[in-house]
C-alpha cells in the first residue's frame, strides 16, 4: 500500500510512546516501562501480507511496522532487517521465502583458501551494495514519512553470524575443530566488515545504532571458550573500532539463545552511553530478568525478555504471567529497562499474545523510582 | 616546548572558542607533570585539561599541534568500580607517559545532565587517569546532543 492508504499516526500516541521510549536512555521520568516486541514481518501479517512481501518491499515494510507499533502501543521505532544480511554484497545468492525471512542459498566462501583471499569492502562500497541499498530504502522511508520513529540502525549480528553468512555453517564449525585459525581469520574479517557497515550508516545519517551480539555463538552450539574466541573477542574488537571511528553511539547486544555459561563475559563488552543488553535464554528457560539486572543493571539498559515460543504458541495468560514476572523484576533497573521478546516477534504470532505482553507492562510496569 | 599551530587548526580553535594560549597551557602542564598519553610507536602525545563541564584534549608531536577535541560528559571512574581481568585484548595504542603502563581500553562511567552511563575510555591502570580517543569524542558528541535534546 502506498503511504496515502494508511490512516495517520495519532500524534498524541506518538508523543507519549516517545516519552516512554526515552526514559530508559536519559532517565527522564515517564509513567511505565516501554515494550519492544521486535516487530518485523509480524507487521505484514496484520495487513494480510506475508514475510516474502514484507522483505521484498522495504518501504512498505517500514510503513507496516510503524503502524503496528501504534496498534500495539509499543516502542515507536521503524525496524527493517533480517538475519542473513551481508552475504549478497560478497557474491552470495539469497532466496526470498513466502513465510520466513530471506535465506542465503549459495555462499561466497567455500574453502579455507577463500578465507585468505576474501577482501572486506569499505564503507563506500558497502553503501552501494545490495544489503545497504535495501536497508537504506527502508530507513529513508522511515525518516521521510515517520521522522519521529526513525533510528539509524545497522544490523550486524556478531562475527559468527556474519561469518556463517559468508561460509556454510557446517564448514565453519568443522574448521573450528580442524583449523581454528581459519575461523579466527574469518571472524576478524567479519569484525572489519562490521566496522565498515557502521561507518556507512554513520556517514549517511550522522549517527548509528549497531545491532550486534551473539546468536549462533550460544551455549547450545558452542562451548564457552569457542564463544569467547570466535564471538566475544572479535565482536568486542569490532565495537571498539566502531566507537573509535565515531560511528556510534547506539549499541544493542542481542544475545539470542542460551547464554548460561558465557553471559558474564559480556559485562565487559565495550559500551557507549546508549547500550542495551538482551539475553534470550538461561539453559532451556527464559533468562530471568532478576539475573540480568543483577549483572548488568549498574552498567547499561537491560532488555528483559518473554519467550518467543510463548508469544507464538502460548496462551495470552501464559504470556501475561511471564511478562508480569519479568517486568516487575526489571522495571526499576538503575540504568533503564525495556520489556520485549527473546527474539523477533514470530511472523504469525497471535496478536492477542502481543497485546498480553503490552498489557502486563501497563498493569505491572509502572515506575516506582521516579 | 615550542609547538607550532597551523593556520587551519588555529582557525578551528577560534571557531570552537579556544585560545591558542589555553591549548599551549594544557600541553605545558602535561609536559611538566608527565600526565599524558604517548603513542607506543611514535612521538605523538595526548594531553588533557579543561574545566568541570568540558574536557579538552590536545594531540601533538614534539613540534606541532595536530588536533584538539573535547567532550562534555564527565568521567567518574571505571564502570563496575574495579579493574577486573577481562577476556579480550584491551591494550590500546597508547601508554601513560608518567608510569609507562599501557593504557587499557575499558568502559568508564560518564555523567552528563544528571545521566550516568558507560562509555569507552582509555585508562592508565596504575595512575587511574582516564582519557578518550578523538573518535570516541565524536561518538560522545552525538550522545551529548541526544541528552541535551531529551533532558531539556
Amino acid at each position: 500500500m502506498p503511504a496515502k492508504d494508511y490512516a495517520p499516526i495519532d500524534e498524541n500516541w506518538l508523543e507519549n510512546a516517545g516519552s516512554l521510549w526515552t526514559t530508559p536512555w536519559v532517565d527522564k521520568p515517564s509513567e511505565r516501562v516501554i515494550v519492544d516486541p521486535i516487530i518485523l514481518s509480524h507487521a505484514a501479517s496484520l495487513f494480510r501480507k506475508n514475510a516474502g512481501y514484507f522483505y521484498q518491499n522495504p518501504d512498505e515494510a517500514i510503513r507496516m511496522v510503524c503502524h503496528a507499533c501504534e496498534l500495539y502501543d509499543v516502542t515507536p521505532v521503524g525496524h527493517y532487517l533480517y538475519a542473513d544480511y551481508w552475504g549478497q554484497d560478497y557474491g552470495a545468492e539469497i532466496k526470498i521465502q513466502t513465510n520466513s525471512p530471506p535465506g542465503i542459498t549459495k555462499r561466497p566462501i567455500k574453502t579455507a583458501e577463500d578465507v585468505d583471499n576474501f577482501e572486506v569492502m569499505d564503507s563506500d562500497e558497502l553503501a552501494k551494495g545490495p544489503t545497504l541499498t535495501t536497508h537504506y530504502k527502508a530507513l529513508d522511508t522511515c525518516k521521510e514519512e515517520f521522522p519521529n520513529m526513525f533510528a539509524p540502525i545497522t544490523q550486524l549480528g556478531g562475527t559468527m553470524e556474519v561469518a556463517t553468512n559468508w561460509a556454510a555453517i557446517e564448514d565453519v564449525f568443522m574448521w573450528m575443530i580442524t583449523e581454528p585459525e581459519v575461523v579466527d581469520k574469518l571472524c576478524q574479517k567479519a569484525g572489519d566488515h562490521m566496522v565498515s557497515a557502521c561507518k556507512a550508516t554513520a556517514e549517511r545519517y550522522g549517527a548509528n545504532v549497531m545491532i550486534t551480539g551473539s546468536v549462533i555463538a550460544s551455549g547450545d552450539l558452542m562451548d564457552t571458550e569457542q564463544i569467547k574466541r570466535f564471538s566475544f573477542q572479535p565482536v568486542s574488537r569490532a565495537v571498539r573500532k566502531v566507537l573509535n571511528a565515531g560511528a556510534g553511539p547506539g549499541i544493542y547486544y542481542h544475545l539470542c539463545g542460551n547464554h548460561t555459561d558465557d553471559f558474564q563475559m559480556w559485562k565487559n563488552a565495550p559500551m557507549s552511553p546508549f547500550t542495551i543488553v538482551q539475553i534470550g535464554y538461561d539453559g532451556q528457560n527464559i533468562f530471568p530478568t532478576s539475573k540480568l539486572v543483577e549483572h548488568f543493571g549498574d552498567r547499561c539498559t537491560c532488555f528483559g525478555t518473554v519467550d518467543t515460543k510463548l508469544i507464538d504458541r502460548g496462551t495470552p495468560a501464559q504470556v501475561y504471567e511471564q511478562a508480569k514476572e519479568q517486568v516487575i523484576a526489571g522495571k526499576d533497573s538503575p540504568r533503564g529497562f525495556i520489556l520485549g521478546t527473546a527474539c523477533e516477534c514470530p511472523t504469525n504470532a497471535p496478536p492477542v499474545n502481543v497485546h498480553a505482553l503490552v498489557k502486563a507492562a501497563k498493569d505491572h510496569g509502572k515506575y516506582e523510582k521516579f | 616546548m615550542d609547538i607550532k599551530i597551523t593556520e587551519e587548526l588555529n582557525n578551528t580553535l577560534k571557531d570552537n572558542g579556544f585560545k591558542e594560549e589555553e591549548i599551549k597551557e594544557i600541553i605545558a602542564n602535561a609536559e611538566s607533570s608527565g600526565q599524558k598519553l604517548k603513542a607506543r610507536d611514535g612521538d605523538i602525545s595526548i594531553a588533557k585539561g579543561g574545566a568541570e563541564n568540558l574536557t579538552v584534549y590536545a594531540v601533538y608531536s614534539p613540534s606541532e599541534l595536530l588536533d584538539v577535541y573535547t567532550h562534555k560528559m564527565s568521567i567518574l571512574g571505571l564502570t563496575g568500580g574495579e579493574l577486573n581481568e577481562i577476556d579480550y585484548d584491551d591494550a590500546s595504542e597508547w601508554a601513560c607517559a608518567k608510569c609507562g603502563e599501557i593504557a587499557l581500553e575499558r568502559n568508564v562511567d560518564m555523567t552528563y545532565m544528571g545521566v550516568t552511563r558507560p562509555g569507552p575510555g582509555l585508562v592508565c591502570p596504575k595512575c587511574n587517569e582516564y582519557y578518550v580517543s578523538d573518535g570516541v569524542a565524536k561518538t560522545l558528541k552525538t550522545a551529548e546532543a541526544i541528552l541535551e535534546e531529551k533532558r531539556a
